[in-house]
C-alpha cells in the first residue's frame, strides 16, 4: 500500500485501489498484489504539480494520502480500534462532560485561574518589596548610632558675641550667640552682592543662634572665631573670610559654612542632629 | 450577571486593569500581614499575666505601662 502511495504518476490506479481500501486495510493488500499484475498504467502527458498530486490523492474518513513531487508521500490511517483515552480524572467538574459545550462556565474557570495568578502576584511583590527594603535599611545607620549622633548644647552656657566649638561626628561645630550688632549688620548685607547668595534668615532659626560646621568649604581647614574682615570667621590656611552669618565674602573658598540640622527642644537646650 | 462575570470583565480581562490591582491589592495585603505578624509577634511575647497583681511583661512598650503603673501606686501608698 506504501508502494501504492508512492506511484504518483499512476494516480488513476492509485485512486481506484485506495477507494477500495477506504473502510478496511486488508483486503486491499491482496486485491492490489493481485491486480497489480494486469494492469499496465497509462503514459499520460501530464505534468504532476505539488497541487495536481495533493488534489487527486485520496481522501476519505479514514484515509489521508498526501504526496508531493519532491516531498514525501505518506498515507495516514485514521484507527478506529484505539480507544480514546478516559481524561475525566483530570478535568474540571464543570467540563466534565464530554457532550456539552465547556464555554458556558469559561468565565468562572478563567476568573479563577486569573485569581490564583493575581494572588501569587501580590505576594510576590509584597516579597520582593520587603526584601529590597531589608537589603537597603541595613546600609542605614542603626538607631545606637543615630542617637550617639545627636549633641546637647545647653545655651545659657554661651555669653553674648562669643562663639563655642564642639565636637560632632567627628566635626568641630560652632555655635554662635550673636549680638543685636551682628544680626543687625549681617541682614543689611545686599545678597546679589555675595558669593554665594543666602539671606542670613535661611540660615538661622532664631537669629540670636547661629549654628555651623566648622570646616572652611575651600580645603577643609577649622576657621578662628571672631577674626577676619567681616567679624565673624578667618580661615588661617588660605585666607577666606567668613561674616557673622558663616558666609564667604573673601578669600578662595566657594561656598558658605555649612548649617547642620538642629532644633530646640527648649529654652535653654539645643539638639544638633 | 455573575458577580465572577463583572470581576472578570472589569478587572482581569486588561492586563493595564489587572496589573493595577495586583499593585493596589499588594499594598493593602503589606499593611494586612505586616499587621499581622506584629499582633502574632505581641501576643506570643505577652508575658506572664499572673492572677496575683505582679505581672512579667517582655516587651519594654508592656514594661514602660508596668513601671507607670507601680509608680503611680507607690505614690498612692
Amino acid at each position: 500500500m506504501i508502494a501504492a502511495s508512492r506511484l504518483g504518476v499512476s494516480l488513476p490506479h492509485v485512486s481506484a485501489t485506495s477507494q477500495i481500501v477506504a473502510s478496511q486495510l486488508r483486503p486491499a493488500v491482496i486485491s492490489l498484489s493481485s491486480a497489480s499484475k494486469d494492469v499496465i498504467p497509462e503514459r499520460h502527458e501530464f505534468w504532476h504539480t505539488q497541487q495536481s498530486l495533493s488534489a487527486s490523492a485520496p481522501k476519505s474518513c479514514f484515509l489521508r494520502a498526501t504526496s508531493a513531487v519532491h516531498g514525501p508521500s505518506q498515507v495516514r490511517y485514521a484507527h478506529t480500534d484505539i480507544t480514546v483515552p478516559d481524561f475525566t480524572e483530570y478535568r474540571r467538574e464543570t467540563t466534565a462532560a464530554a457532550n456539552r459545550s465547556a464555554e458556558a462556565g469559561s468565565v468562572d474557570r478563567r476568573a479563577f485561574t486569573y485569581m490564583l495568578v493575581g494572588g501569587g502576584a501580590v505576594a510576590g511583590a509584597y516579597s520582593a518589596k520587603s526584601l529590597v527594603t531589608d537589603f537597603v535599611s541595613t546600609m542605614a545607620a542603626s538607631a545606637d548610632v543615630l542617637a550617639m549622633a545627636k549633641i546637647e548644647i545647653k545655651l545659657s552656657d554661651i555669653p553674648e558675641g562669643k562663639n563655642m566649638t564642639f565636637k560632632w561626628r567627628g566635626k568641630p561645630l560652632f555655635v554662635r550667640h550673636r549680638t543685636a550688632e551682628e544680626i543687625e549688620e549681617v541682614a543689611a548685607v545686599d545678597v546679589n552682592s555675595l558669593r554665594h547668595p543666602e539671606h542670613d534668615s535661611e540660615r538661622v532659626k532664631v537669629p540670636e543662634w547661629l549654628v555651623l560646621i566648622g570646616v572652611c568649604t575651600h580645603l577643609g581647614c577649622v576657621p578662628i572665631a571672631n577674626a577676619g574682615e567681616f567679624g565673624g570667621y578667618f580661615c588661617p590656611c588660605h585666607g577666606s573670610h567668613y561674616d557673622a552669618s558663616g558666609r564667604i565674602r573673601k578669600g578662595p573658598a566657594p561656598l558658605n559654612l555649612e548649617v547642620p540640622e538642629y532644633e530646640f527642644t527648649s529654652d535653654d537646650l539645643m539638639i544638633v542632629g | 450577571m455573575s458577580f465572577t462575570q463583572t470581576i472578570y470583565n472589569t478587572v482581569f480581562r486588561r492586563t493595564s486593569s489587572y496589573a493595577l490591582a495586583i499593585v493596589v491589592g499588594a499594598v493593602f495585603f503589606e499593611r494586612f500581614f505586616d499587621q499581622l505578624g506584629d499582633g502574632l509577634f505581641d501576643y506570643m511575647n505577652k508575658g506572664m499575666q499572673s492572677h496575683m497583681q505582679a505581672t512579667c511583661s517582655k516587651q519594654w512598650k508592656d514594661l514602660k505601662q508596668d513601671l507607670a503603673l507601680r509608680q503611680s501606686s507607690d505614690e498612692d501608698e
